[in-house]
C-alpha cells in the first residue's frame, strides 16, 4: 500500500528513484544468477575411472578386485552348496538354530526350489569375479598408454575368469557366457549350452597358459601362474564326460604332467600346514598351487571356525565369540578315514595320535577346557580330569561330539553335538571368524589324484608312476610310513574316491567328484539315499543347479535348466 | 465426534439469539482497544454492528467513530484477535480488551519464502502453535505435535531418548529415497530431518505443516515428502520479558514382557527334559545345574526408573526499532535402560533491527546446541531372553556374575561396563537484510551457515569368560552447509484486485566427511578409548571420508485474489542438483492451486451459522534426490578392499573398482499431487476445521533394480523406472464447547487415511528392459531365522507387505502345520499369502477443559487398522528354548515342538489407542506487579495403552525402514522399551 501523508510530487520522486534502483538491481541478480549456476562437485575419497590406471601400482590395484572376488569361493555359498549337496556335510535343525528358511536342509536333500538364496547367492559371487574381469580387461586394453606388461595381464585375467566360469558351468550347466565389458545386456542369454561353453573355457585357457608367469614366489602368491592354468584345464578335462560327454582322460593326465613334471611343487610333510594360520609363509617350494589370502586385520572370509564348531568350543580354541554349531560330517562318510590311533597316557589325561594324519581334522568325542593342539593329529585330549570336561552350555549336558547325525531336524539337546566338526583350517585364537588361514584351490595332492584317475580310466590299470604318486599322498599322510603304501590292486576307483574323500575333505570337490564318478560308473554316488533322510534322487535333473530365478528376473532371456 | 458438534451448535445458536436488531439515529463513540497484556491495538477495524463501514484504531489504539444512536453495540476486528462486540447503549465512551484469536483464520501462517494470513492460503497446511503443544516429557521437538496434525505421522521407535523420531507425511513417497519431510527452522533447510533433534523444544513457537504438493513445491527438489517449517520464539519491542519454563520428571517402565519366572522355568525345564526322555531325576538334576541361586526378572535389572529435567530460561524485549530474544535451556534425560542418557544445553539469540524508516530491516540469528549422549547397543537386549531367571546380576561378593554362551551374556554387566558415548554439537547462523525500495516491492538477502558434528566413542573391557578383548574406537562425522538466496517480494492491489510476487535464487552447498580410529588388546582398561594407539598396532584401524554437492535454485510465486473470495497461486520452481548427469541437472517443479472463500460471497453472508468457507484445490510437482548419492551418476572407482602381495613393501595394498552401476541418467524422483480440501468455520468460529483428498503419484521412482552381472559390473542399478501411489483422506475439527466466565471447554482431533501401493517397478534404462517383482524386504530375526524373508516388495501392494504362511495349528508331535488350499501341510509346502500390515486410519483427540485458574488437558492418539510382526513372541514363543534360556508363557501352553517358524501366527493386530498425556495445570492469580504468568502443571504420559497386541508395545517403526512392521528384539534389531512418565512442570514470566 502506498504512503498515506505523502505529497504526490515527493511520491513521484521518490518512485522514479526507486525505478532505478529497481533497474539496477534486476540484472545484478540475473548475473549473480548465472555465474553461480556453476554445478560441479569435486570428488573426494573416491577416483574417477579417467584418473586412475597411471602408474603400475595402481593398475595392479585395479587389477587385484578380480581376485579379492576369490574370497568369496572358498568358504562361501559355492562351496556350501558343492558341498552339503554332496556326502560331506551336513547342516542339520538344531531346536531352532539353522532353519534359515529351510535353505540348508533343500541342499542336503535334493530338493532345492528355484529361488533358493544360496544357489542364488554361488551365482553372484561368481559372476562378481566374471563381471570384474571383463571390467579390468576392458580398461586396461583401451588404456592410452598401455602397461608394459599387458600381455600379462590378460593372461593373468583371463585365466582367472576361466576358473570362475569352470564354476559356474560346473554348477549351472547352461550359463551366459559374456567375455567383453561393453555388450547390450539385451543380448545376453544362456542358449550357447554346457558343452559349447566348456569348449570355449578349454580354447582361451590353452590360448593363454604360454603366456603366464611360471615363477612362483611372493609375486606371485595368491596369483595365477602357468601351474594354476594346468590344474584348471586338468580339472576341465578330466569332467569332460560330465560336461560334453565326451571323456578326455589323456588330456587330463597330460595337464597333471606338467605341473608334477615341471612346476616347483612338493607334499609338505605335515598335512595340516597347508591350512594352518601362516601358511602364506609357503611361497615357493609347497603343495599349494593356487590359494585365496585371508588376514584377520585385512582380508576376510574364512569364517571356517564359526560356520562348524560348537558354541562352547570357543573354550578350547581361545575364540573371542561363540561359534555357529553348523557344518558337520555325517558317521558313513567319516567310515572313508582310518582312524587308528596311537594313546599316550601322562598324568590323569590320555593322548590319542591318529596314525594317518588327516583324521586329526574332526572333532571327535568329549572335548576339555584346554587349548587343543595343533597340529590336530597329534596328542589330542581324549580324556582328561572330568571336572574339565566341557558342557553344552543350553543342555548342561557333556559336549561330546557323536558322528550319527540321524536325522535332519531334531530339537533335543544332544542333537547339538550330533556330527563331526572340522579344524582343517585350524582356528585362530583370538578371533571370531575372519580367520587368517589362507584357503587353498588347488594343490599338489589333487593333482596327484588326478593323474592316478585320469590314467586309472584310460588305461584300465594305474601305472606305476601314479600309483607311485598316490603313495607319496599316503607315506605322507602317515608320517613317512611305507607300509599303508597301496598295492596295484588296491588302486581301484572305489579306492581313489575313498582317498580323495581322506585327502580333500571340506575343500570343495566333492559334488564334481561325485557327479563325475556317477556320469563315468552309473553309480548313484551323487544321487544316493544318504543319512540322515535323504531319498535317491528319481532323475539326473538335481545334477546342475537350477539358473536362480532372481537372475530370471533379471535376465528375462535366460532360460530354465531341464527338471525345475 | 458429533456429540460435541452438537454441542457447539446449541452453544453457539443461543449466543446468536441474544443479538438485537438495529435502530436509527445518530451519536459519536470515542474508545481505546488494548490487547489483554494492556498494550495499545493499532489498525484495530471498529464498525457499529450491521454497518458496513466504519473506522481504525490509531497508534495509542484510540478511535472515534460517529454511530446512529439506535447501535447498541460496536464490533472490533484486527488480526490476530477474536472479533470483540460490545454494548454501547448508553454509552460515548468505551474501552475494549481484545483477545488473542482462537480462531487461526487470521494467523500468520509461513508459507516457505513468504507469509500469508490462514484464510489467504491456497494449500494444505497446517498450523500448530504452542499453545497447542504436547506437555510433559517432551526432549524432542516434534514430540510436542505427535498425533495433532493430520496426514503427519510422527513414531517414536521406543524409549530410547537417543533415537530420533521417525516423520511422515502423508505415506511413504519413496522406496529408497529419504521418506521425511524437509525441515525449514527458521526460513533455512535442516541438512538433515534428525538436527531438528538438537533444537530445544522450549524454543519452538510453532509449526506450519506444507502437506499438498502445490503447497510443498516451493521447496522443489527437496519437498517430495513435504515440508515441515519450525518456526522459534522471537522477541517485541516493549518491556523487556524473562521467561521460565522448566519441568522435572519421572520415567518407568510401562509394560513388561511374559517371561516365565523361576519356578514356572524350573517347571517347564523339567517338563520338557522329562518329555524327551529323562528320568524326573536327572532331569531335576540337569535343571538345578542352571540354579546360581538366582531370581532376576532381567528387563527390571537392565532397567531403572529415568529422572528428567528441562529448565529454558528466555530473555526479549526491544525497543522501537530493535527487538531480540535470547536463551538458554538445559535437557538431562536418563533413558530407563541403565547407562542411557541425554544432556543438552542450548543457546540461541535472535535479534532485528529496522532502520532508514523502518525501509532497511536487518535479521540476524544464532543457534548452537551441545548433546552429550550415552547410547545404548540393543544387541544386549537379546540377553535378557536368553538367560535363566535362575542367574543372579551379582556374584556374593559384588562382582558381576559372568556367563557366555552363543548370544548370551550378563546384559547388566555389558551395560554398565561398555562406554558407548557420542558428543554433538550443531550451530547454524543466519542473516537476512530486506529493503523496501517501494511500499509494495521489498528486496533482499539471506546467508546461513551450518554446521552439525558428531563424536562417539566406544570402548568395551575384555570379559573374561566370553574370550573378548578390549575394544575402542572413536568416530567424528561432519555434515555442513553454506546456503544463500536473494529475493524480491512485490505486493499490490488495484481496487479489489491483490497481486503479489515472489522471486528468488539459491545457492546451498553440502559437504559431509567423516574420519574413525579403532584399536584393540589394550593394556589399561583405565584409558578407555582415549589412547586408541596404545593397543596392539597391527590392528588398529583408521579411515575418512568426503563428499559434496550443491543444490541452485530459481523460484516465482505469483498470488492473486480478488476482494478475499476468489484466490489463485501459481509457483515455478527450477532447481540444478550437481548430484545428476550434464543432461538431467535442471528439474521443474511448478504448482497451482486455486480456492473460493464461499463464505464470502452475499448468497451466504447471512446464514449465521456459517462463519468461513473456503474451497480449495491444487496439482504440485515435488521431487527427490535422497536416494541419489554425490556420485551415482559418475564413473568413479572406490576402495573395494585389500589383497595380499608378499612382494611389495606395503603387503595388503588397497584395490579399487567400481563400486555401482553408473547411472547418468538419473534424475528427480517426483511427486505428482493432486488435493482438494475445503477450510471452515461454523457458529461464530466454535467448530471450525478441514477436510483434505489427495491423490499422489510418484513417477520416475527410484529403486535398486536387479541387472545381470556381466555386462553389469554389479548386481543392481539404482534407476528411475517405477511408479508408487499415495492416497488420502485427512480430517481436522475444533470445537470450542462451552466458551464461558468460569468454565471452558474445547476439543479437537484428527483422523488420517493413507494407502499407498506399488504400482510399478518396471520399465527401461538406456534401452534396457527392467524390472523387479516382489523382491524380499523384511527378514525375520532370530536363531534358525537368516535368509528368512517375511515382507516384500510386490506391484500392486502397499510397500512391505508380509508374505507368510497361514498357521494351522500343530500336529500330535507339535509340528506346526499350515494351509495349503484347505489342507493343513508341513511348512515345505505351506501356500504363502499377501498380508497389507499398514494401518487404516491413525487419529489424535485432544480435549481441554478449564474452570477458573484450572486446566485438565487430555490428548489420546492411535491407529485402526495396523499388523505388526511379532518377531519376538516367534523367537519367546519356542519350549526348545529352555533350560538354557527363557521363554515367553505362551511358550508352554502353544504345543509347538518343532523349530521356530515365521507365519502369521504372529502377524497380529497392532491397532491401538495410548493416553498419551493428561495435564492438569493451574494459574496462579497476579501475585506481584512483575509476574506476569505463573503456571503449574502435572503430566503424565502413555497413562496407558488399550490393544490386543502382545507384545511390548504397538508403536513400532523400525529406523531400518526395510524392517517396518516387524517388532524384533534380536541381533541389534530392536526396540528400547517404552517408559510411562510423570512431569512437574513450571512456566513463569515477569517483566
Amino acid at each position: 500500500m502506498s504512503s498515506k501523508n505523502a505529497s504526490p510530487y515527493k511520491k513521484n520522486v521518490m518512485t522514479t528513484k526507486k525505478s532505478y534502483a529497481v533497474l539496477l538491481l534486476v540484472p545484478i541478480v540475473i548475473a549473480i544468477g548465472i555465474s553461480c549456476t556453476k554445478l560441479d562437485a569435486k570428488v573426494y575419497s573416491v577416483v574417477q575411472n579417467a584418473n586412475f590406471w597411471q602408474t603400475p601400482a595402481e593398475i595392479a590395484a585395479g587389477v587385484a578386485p578380480a581376485y579379492a572376488a576369490l574370497t568369496a569361493i572358498p568358504a562361501g555359498n559355492t562351496f556350501e552348496v558343492n558341498e552339503v549337496s554332496s556326502d560331506e556335510i551336513v547342516i542339520p535343525i538344531r531346536g531352532a538354530d539353522w532353519l534359515d528358511n529351510n535353505v540348508h536342509s533343500q541342499e542336503w536333500l535334493h530338493n532345492w526350489p528355484v529361488d533358493n538364496q544360496n544357489i542364488n547367492g554361488a551365482w553372484n559371487d561368481v559372476y562378481n569375479g566374471i563381471g570384474k574381469a571383463n571390467f579390468t580387461l576392458s580398461v586396461v586394453n583401451g588404456l592410452a598408454t598401455p602397461p608394459s606388461n599387458l600381455a600379462a595381464i590378460n593372461a593373468e585375467l583371463k585365466t582367472l575368469r576361466d576358473y570362475y566360469y569352470f564354476l559356474a558351468m560346473d554348477m549351472f550347466g547352461n550359463i551366459p557366457y559374456v567375455t567383453s565389458f561393453n555388450v547390450d545386456p539385451s543380448t545376453v542369454n544362456n542358449s550357447l549350452g554346457r558343452a559349447a561353453i566348456y569348449d570355449s573355457i578349454v580354447t582361451d585357457l590353452v590360448a593363454n597358459i604360454p603366456l603366464l608367469n611360471t615363477n612362483v614366489d611372493a609375486s606371485t602368491y595368491g596369483r595365477v601362474t602357468k601351474w594354476m592354468g594346468f590344474a584348471l584345464l586338468a580339472k576341465l578335462y578330466l569332467n569332460a564326460q560330465v560336461y560334453t560327454t565326451h571323456a578326455n582322460w589323456t588330456g587330463a593326465m597330460a595337464a597333471c604332467d606338467s605341473i608334477i613334471l615341471h612346476g616347483p611343487y612338493s607334499l609338505l610333510s605335515n598335512y595340516f600346514d597347508n591350512f594352518a594360520v601362516g601358511n602364506s609363509s609357503i611361497l615357493s617350494n609347497g603343495e599349494n598351487i593356487f590359494v585365496v589370502p585371508m588376514d584377520r586385520v585385512n582380508i576376510g572370509g574364512n569364517n571356517w571356525e564359526m560356520m562348524s564348531l560348537h558354541y562352547q568350543n570357543n573354550l578350547n580354541f581361545g575364540l573371542s565369540g561363540s561359534p555357529w554349531n553348523g557344518f558337520c560330517s555325517t558317521a558313513d562318510y567319516y567310515t572313508n578315514f582310518d582312524t587308528t590311533s596311537v594313546y599316550t597316557i601322562k598324568g590323569s589325561t590320555t593322548y590319542r595320535t591318529y596314525l594317518d594324519q588327516r583324521s586329526g581334522q574332526f572333532l571327535i568325542g568329549q572335548q576339555y577346557n584346554s587349548p587343543y593342539q595343533y597340529p590336530p593329529s597329534t596328542n589330542v585330549v581324549y580324556k582328561a580330569d572330568p571336572s574339565t570336561a566341557l558342557q553344552d552350555l543350553q543342555f548342561s549336558i557333556p559336549l561330546l561330539f557323536t558322528p550319527l547325525v540321524g536325522q535332519i531336524s531334531n530339537a533335543a539337546g544332544s542333537f547339538r553335538m550330533a556330527g563331526l566338526r572340522s579344524i582343517k583350517y585350524f582356528p585362530e585364537a583370538g578371533t571370531a571368524g575372519g580367520q587368517s588361514n589362507d584357503m587353498v584351490i588347488f594343490r599338489l595332492s589333487d593333482i596327484y589324484l588326478m593323474r592316478a584317475e585320469a590314467d586309472l580310466r584310460a588305461n584300465g590299470t594305474m601305472s606305476g608312476t601314479s600309483l607311485g604318486y598316490v603313495n607319496l599322498i599316503r607315506e605322507r599322510a602317515y608320517g613317512g610310513d611305507a607300509s599303508h603304501d597301496w598295492t596295484a590292486p588296491q588302486a581301484t576307483l572305489t579306492n581313489l574316491l575313498a582317498e580323495r574323500a581322506r585327502e580333500l575333505s571340506w575343500e570343495g570337490w566333492r559334488r564334481n567328484d561325485l557327479i563325475r564318478f556317477e556320469v563315468a560308473s552309473g553309480t548313484h554316488y551323487f544321487s544316493a539315499a544318504r543319512t540322515p533322510d535323504k531319498t535317491q534322487d528319481a532323475d539326473s535333473h538335481w545334477q546342475l543347479f537350477p539358473i536362480p530365478k532372481q537372475q530370471i528376473t533379471a535376465n528375462p532371456n535366460l532360460v530354465q535348466n531341464q527338471g525345475y | 465426534m458429533t456429540i460435541y458438534r452438537l454441542l457447539a451448535k446449541i452453544a453457539c445458536v443461543a449466543i446468536c439469539v441474544l443479538f438485537t436488531q438495529v435502530l436509527f439515529s445518530q451519536k459519536v463513540v470515542t474508545g481505546k482497544v488494548n490487547d489483554d497484556k494492556g498494550n495499545p491495538v493499532q489498525g484495530a477495524t471498529v464498525t457499529p454492528k450491521g454497518s458496513k463501514t466504519g473506522t481504525s484504531t490509531d497508534a495509542q489504539g484510540a478511535f472515534s467513530l460517529r454511530v446512529p444512536s439506535s447501535a447498541t453495540a460496536l464490533v472490533i476486528s484486527s488480526v490476530g484477535f477474536t472479533t470483540t462486540q460490545v454494548d454501547i447503549t448508553n454509552l460515548t465512551s468505551v474501552s475494549v480488551s481484545l483477545t488473542t484469536t482462537s480462531t487461526s483464520l487470521n494467523d500468520v501462517v509461513v508459507t516457505g519464502y513468504g507469509t500469508a494470513r490462514r484464510k489467504d492460503v491456497t494449500g494444505a497446511v497446517a498450523s500448530i502453535s504452542s499453545k497447542d503443544f504436547t506437555q510433559g516429557v517432551v526432549t524432542d521437538p516434534l514430540q510436542q505435535i505427535q498425533g495433532k496434525v493430520a496426514g503427519l505421522v510422527i513414531t517414536q521407535p521406543g524409549g530410547d531418548p537417543n533415537q530420533n523420531v521417525i516423520i511422515r507425511l502423508r505415506g511413504q513417497a519413496s522406496l529408497t529415497g529419504g521418506q521425511s519431510p524437509l525441515i525449514v527452522l527458521d526460513g533455512v533447510p535442516l541438512d538433515d530431518p534428525t538436527q531438528l533433534s538438537n533444537i530445544p523444544p522450549g524454543d519452538i513457537a510453532s509449526y506450519d505443516v506444507l502437506k499438498d504438493a502445490s503447497a510443498a513445491a516451493i521447496y522443489g527438489s527437496r519437498a517430495a515428502n513435504g515440508v515441515i517449517i519450525v518456526n522459534t520464539k522471537k522477541g517485541s519491542s516493549g518491556t523487556m520479558k524473562v521467561e521460565y519454563n522448566g519441568f522435572v520428571g519421572a520415567e518407568q517402565l510401562a509394560k513388561e514382557y511374559p517371561l516365565l519366572n523361576v519356578p514356572e522355568w524350573k517347571q517347564a525345564s523339567v517338563n520338557l527334559l522329562t518329555e524327551g526322555g529323562l528320568t524326573t531325576d536327572s532331569a531335576n538334576k540337569i535343571v538345578a545345574s542352571y540354579d546360581h541361586g538366582g531370581n532376576t526378572d532381567w528387563l527390571k535389572a537392565i532397567t531403572r526408573t529415568g529422572f528428567v529435567q528441562s529448565h529454558s530460561i528466555g530473555i526479549s524485549g526491544g525497543t522501537g526499532h530493535f527487538n531480540y530474544r535470547g536463551s538458554v535451556n538445559y535437557i538431562y534425560q536418563d533413558g530407563i535402560v541403565i547407562n542411557n542418557n541425554k544432556e543438552g544445553i542450548g543457546l540461541r539469540f535472535n535479534a532485528e533491527q529496522k532502520a532508514l524508516d523502518d525501509k532497511l530491516d536487518i535479521q540476524i540469528g544464532i543457534v548452537n546446541t551441545n548433546y552429550t549422549r550415552h547410547y545404548t547397543q540393543y544387541g544386549n537386549f537379546d540377553y535378557i531372553f536368553t538367560t535363566p531367571p535362575t542367574y543372579p546380576v551379582y556374584n556374593p561378593d559384588g562382582t558381576f556374575f559372568a556367563y557366555s554362551d552363543f548370544d548370551q551374556a550378563n546384559p547388566v554387566e555389558h551395560l554398565t561396563q561398555e562406554l558407548n558415548q557420542g558428543k554433538e554439537n550443531f550451530s547454524q547462523l543466519y542473516g537476512t537484510v530486506n529493503y523496501s525500495i517501494l511500499p509494495t516491492l521489498k528486496v533482499g538477502a539471506t546467508g546461513s551457515l551450518s554446521h552439525f558434528n558428531k563424536q562417539t566413542g566406544y570402548y568395551a573391557p575384555a570379559f573374561p569368560v566370553e574370550g573378548t578383548v578390549n575394544v575402542g574406537n572413536n568416530y567424528n562425522y561432519n555434515t555442513d552447509s553454506k546456503k544463500g538466496d536473494l529475493h524480491l517480494n512485490y505486493n499490490n492491489h488495484w481496487g479489489l484486485h491483490n497481486f503479489g510476487f515472489t522471486g528468488v535464487y539459491e545457492y546451498n552447498y553440502f559437504t559431509d566427511d567423516n574420519f574413525y580410529a579403532a584399536g584393540q588388546q589394550f593394556l589399561v582398561d583405565q584409558n578407555q578409548n582415549y589412547a586408541l594407539q596404545n593397543g596392539n598396532s597391527s590392528l588398529n584401524q583408521i579411515g575418512s571420508y568426503k563428499e559434496e554437492f550443491l543444490l541452485i535454485s530459481f523460484l516465482a510465486r505469483a498470488t492473486y485474489n480478488y476482494n478475499n473470495k476468489y484466490y489463485a497461486t501459481a509457483s515455478i520452481r527450477r532447481d540444478g542438483s550437481s548430484k545428476f548427469g550434464v543432461n538431467n541437472r535442471w528439474g521443474n517443479f511448478p504448482s497451482f492451486d486455486v480456492a473460493w472463500a464461499i463464505s464470502q460471497e452475499e448468497f451466504l453472508k447471512n446464514v449465521s451459522w456459517l462463519s468461513y468457507l473456503k474451497i480449495r484445490a491444487g496439482y504440485g510437482v515435488t521431487g527427490n534426490s535422497e536416494a541419489i548419492t554425490p556420485y551415482n551418476t559418475q564413473f568413479i572407482l572406490g576402495s573395494v578392499g585389500r589383497y595380499f602381495d608378499p612382494s611389495a613393501a606395503n603387503q595388503y595394498p588397497q584395490s579399487y573398482a567400481p563400486t555401482q552401476n553408473a547411472n547418468p541418467d538419473l534424475k528427480w524422483e517426483e511427486r505428482h499431487g493432486t488435493n482438494v480440501g475445503i477450510d471452515f468455520s461454523l457458529f461464530n468460529h466454535r467448530l471450525s476445521g478441514d477436510f483434505n483428498v489427495f491423490s499422489d503419484k510418484t513417477k520416475n521412482l527410484l529403486y535398486n533394480y536387479q541387472v545381470p552381472v556381466p555386462p553389469f559390473y554389479v548386481p543392481t542399478i539404482l534407476a528411475n523406472v517405477g511408479d508408487l501411489t499415495n492416497k488420502g483422506l485427512e480430517l481436522s475439527l475444533n470445537a470450542e464447547i462451552v466458551k464461558g466466565q468460569h468454565f471452558s471447554w474445547n476439543a479437537g482431533g484428527q483422523i488420517t487415511s493413507v494407502q499407498t501401493k506399488v504400482t510399478s517397478l518396471s520399465g527401461s534404462y538406456a534401452g534396457y528392459k527392467l524390472s523387479t517383482d516382489n523382491i524380499p524386504g523384511g527378514y525375520a530375526q532370530g536363531r534358525g531365522l537368516s535368509t528368512n524373508p517375511i515382507t516384500v516388495l510386490k506391484v500392486g501392494y502397499a510397500p512391505y507387505t508380509f508374505y507368510l504362511p497361514h498357521y494351522e495349528g500343530v500336529d500330535q508331535n507339535g509340528n506346526q502345520l499350515f494351509d495349503s488350499a484347505g489342507t493343513k501341510v508341513p511348512y515345505n509346502n505351506a501356500v504363502y499369502r499377501y498380508i497389507d500390515p499398514s494401518p487404516k486410519f491413525t487419529w489424535g483427540f485432544n480435549t481441554t477443559l478449564m474452570y477458573d485458574n484450572w486446566s485438565l488437558t487430555i490428548f489420546l492418539r492411535g491407529v485402526v487398522g495396523q499388523k505388526v510382526f511379532n518377531n519376538t513372541a516367534l523367537d519367546l514363543d519356542f519350549i526348545k528354548r529352555l533350560p538354557g534360556n527363557n521363554v515367553f508363557k505362551d511358550a508352554t501352553t502353544n504345543g509347538i515342538k518343532d523349530a521356530a517358524t515365521a507365519s502369521d501366527l504372529y502377524l497380529e493386530n497392532a491397532s491401538y489407542a495410548r493416553l498419551d498425556n493428561l495435564t492438569l495445570g493451574y494459574t496462579f492469580n497476579k501475585v506481584n506487579p512483575h509476574i506476569q504468568t505463573l503456571k503449574v502443571y502435572v503430566t503424565g504420559n502413555n497413562l496407558f495403552v488399550i490393544t490386543g497386541y502382545k507384545g511390548l508395545d504397538p508403536e513400532i517403526q523400525n529406523a531400518d525402514t526395510n524392517q517396518a512392521y516387524i517388532d524384533a528384539n534380536y541381533g541389534g534389531y530392536g526396540f528400547f522399551p517404552r517408559p510411562r512418565s510423570y512431569t512437574f512442570g513450571v512456566t513463569l514470566s515477569f517483566q
